[in-house]
């Protein structure tokens, strides 16, 4: 395998690892369609005057852009890598 | 001095003593709504086309006065400090807490001033009313009317702060009402699809009146 031919190889494989990262980040995460959360609010019961309150805990959820921009980044270098490959196939 | 004297100086003595006794057990009680267990809470929710916005404050001082016996009289003043607003989505929180929108550098507090309560009703330990006063919100003064729910809840102090020789009473305020951002001035009428209008604020809060 020649220079030009690992580029492309490498930047497929980024490319899908790419994706597949960012999908398994959003699916665990718990697949958010809303935007990126960096905390929650959990409700809890004060006995004495019944008044819930809120208490906001940290955590990271992914949203849709996370989604967004991890596809951008993969769909680029798979742009890139199929761009690199015709211009080996003109060359030859 | 002779026994008429006397007799007069006793019986002022007492009606003045009664006078004073009656006007203690009227006067309406000083409820301090900063909570030091931090419950007090607002949650606001503006549900537009494109986003729903929820989030909630928890920065809530003030006092009331409230007499249990003569509710129709209570007035108070409950403050809210703008910077406790939070949302989930820290840029989100950004926004809301910058000049475009809340401005909390410039305007730190949102206080509502109660002035008078209409359609007084006791529902057990419950008082319903309409209460009206002045709602300030980013620099704007509007009068609005809120229905409130007082829950007066005698010599529960204690027991809330876990000590027993605390002597006082709790009242408790829960209302749920909407207001226009726009007659508030904040972004009046733009991004509306994804920043609703309405705001509708769910406030559920508690005041301690130690007693001596």
């Amino acid at each position: 395998m020649n220079t030009a031919s690992r580029l492309t190889f490498t930047l497929r494989l980024t490319s899908i690892a790419a994706l597949l990262a960012t999908l398994g980040l959003w699916l665990a995460t718990g697949a958010h369609l809303g935007w990126t959360r960096t905390s929650k609010v959990i409700v809890r019961h004060d006995e004495i005057t019944g008044i819930d309150f809120p208490v906001r805990e940290k955590t990271f959820v992914a949203g849709v852009e996370i989604l967004a921009a991890g596809t951008a980044f993969a769909a680029a270098l798979a742009g890139t890598s199929l761009l690199s490959s015709r211009r080996r196939a003109v060359r030859a | 001095m002779n026994t008429t004297t006397l007799r007069t100086s006793l019986r002022l003595a007492l009606i003045l003593g009664s006078v004073s006794l009656v006007a203690a057990s009227a006067a309406p009680q000083s409820f301090d709504f900063k909570d030091p267990k931090g419950v007090n809470n607002v949650h606001f929710k503006l549900d537009a086309p494109l986003e729903s916005i929820t989030g909630t404050a928890t920065g809530i001082t003030g006092t009331v006065a409230f007499d249990p016996a003569a509710p129709a009289v209570t007035t108070g003043r409950i403050v809210l400090d703008t910077k406790s607003l939070t949302v989930g989505n820290p840029v989100m929180g950004e926004h809301l807490h910058g000049a475009h929108w809340l401005d909390v550098a410039k305007y730190p507090t949102i206080a509502f001033d109660a002035e008078k309560l209409a359609n007084v009703r006791v529902q057990g330990a419950q008082t319903l009313a309409d209460v009206t006063g002045k709602l300030t919100v980013k620099g704007v003064t509007r009068e609005i009317t809120v229905p409130v729910t007082f829950t007066y809840l005698a010599g529960k102090l204690g027991a809330r702060l876990g000590d027993d020789k605390i002597k006082g009473d709790l009242l408790v305020l829960r209302a749920t009402f909407e207001i226009n951002r726009s007659e508030f001035n904040i972004m009046p009428g733009q991004a509306t699809d994804k920043v609703a209008e309405n705001i509708v604020l769910s406030l559920a809060i508690a005041g301690a009146a130690p007693r001596s």
